[in-house]
């Protein structure tokens, strides 16, 4: 267990950075940012999860609701890690043995890969059902285990706070 | 804060309330973080739609979305959510009545939800007078933009206050 028990996590903990975020009113801005992109990371890839359920949106093509929301998701991505990296350096030894952060770091490469295979297997195969209702098997499961996922990051990303 | 405001708790705290909801708190394993995650997933839903909506409306998220179908779409998703994050929410309210009702930053937090929930229902009211009303002169669609800029800003601090509760603190009693 070198890697998870390194004392490295120990030094990262005493950047000055680290101590800076921590013991200012930085720590609750930076979570809160966190809070309102991981609540709108899920809430623009909702629509698209939805639509390949077939529960919503069923009248736009699954390829222009994903062009226009996706890029959103990423956006809001983006700015949740950055804040997340923040809160991270200020109890960066606890965090990495902490099962709640392994859960959400496992479910996050999970949910990562679901949207890859989206994108990078079923995408160029989407023009013979981008506008249909109801949407093919194969769909349901990449949207059901989108919708799956990354509930469970925000479940396991809530939890964090409950164990250490 | 408002007195009435602080005999809310008051009037909660010690009640059948609390001990039920105590009770779910204390007992049922992994409950807190479970409710609190269903709040946030409520919050998700208030972003992806009333926020995606104000977006659209300012000319900035899903343009070949029409501003009326979403609307009719999506709004009662918005109603649904808030329904049950009133409820999730209760639990920590009815909880720890004390904690909330005397905290200023709660109190920051309702004073940007009564108008944002306000907003909403003014704006899902008037699309249904008739179809696409928002889009069919510039002038509402000038009031649509002002509104979408004002919900935005509203539903942001709902949230950023939401969290900020746990650290009044760092504000009303700095160390």
């Amino acid at each position: 267990m070198g890697f998870l028990n390194s004392p490295k996590w120990i030094d990262v903990e005493n950047w000055p950075i680290s101590w800076e975020i921590g013991g200012t009113s930085w720590f609750p801005f930076l979570e809160s940012i966190h809070v309102i992109a991981a609540a709108f990371v899920v809430g623009s890839i909702l629509m698209v999860d939805l639509r390949l359920l077939g529960f919503a949106a069923v009248k736009y093509p699954i390829s222009t609701l994903s062009k226009e929301l996706v890029p959103w998701t990423w956006g809001a991505f983006v700015i949740a890690t950055i804040t997340g990296l923040g809160m991270f350096i200020t109890r960066a030894a606890s965090h990495v043995v902490n099962p709640a952060f392994q859960w959400k770091i496992v479910l996050l490469a999970l949910a990562g890969a679901n949207m890859a295979y989206f994108h990078f297997r079923v995408y160029k195969k989407l023009a013979q059902w981008d506008d249909k209702n109801p949407t093919p098997l194969q769909l349901k499961i990449i949207g059901s285990l989108s919708l799956l996922l990354w509930s469970g990051v925000m479940l396991a990303g809530r939890w964090i706070g409950h164990i250490i | 804060m408002p007195d009435f405001f602080t005999s809310i708790g008051s009037l909660l705290d010690g009640s059948f309330l609390q001990s039920g909801a105590l009770w779910a708190l204390s007992t049922i394993p992994g409950f807190p973080p479970i409710i609190q995650t269903v709040h946030i997933l409520g919050i998700a839903v208030v972003m992806g739609s009333v926020v995606l909506l104000d977006l659209r409306i300012l000319g900035i998220a899903v343009p070949s979305q029409k501003i009326s179908e979403m609307t009719r779409r999506l709004m009662p998703w918005l109603w649904w959510a808030l329904a049950s994050n009133l409820v999730s929410g209760a639990f920590f309210l009815f909880g720890r009545p004390l904690r909330y009702f005397n905290n200023p930053v709660f109190g920051w937090k309702v004073s940007f939800l009564i108008p944002a929930v306000l907003l909403a229902l003014f704006f899902h009211i008037m699309s249904t007078r008739e179809e696409c009303y928002w889009e069919s002169s510039p002038k509402r669609l000038w009031s649509a933009r002002v509104i979408a800029l004002l919900s935005l800003f509203l539903w942001i601090m709902v949230a950023m206050a939401g969290r900020w509760i746990a650290y009044a603190e760092y504000i009303y009693y700095p160390a």
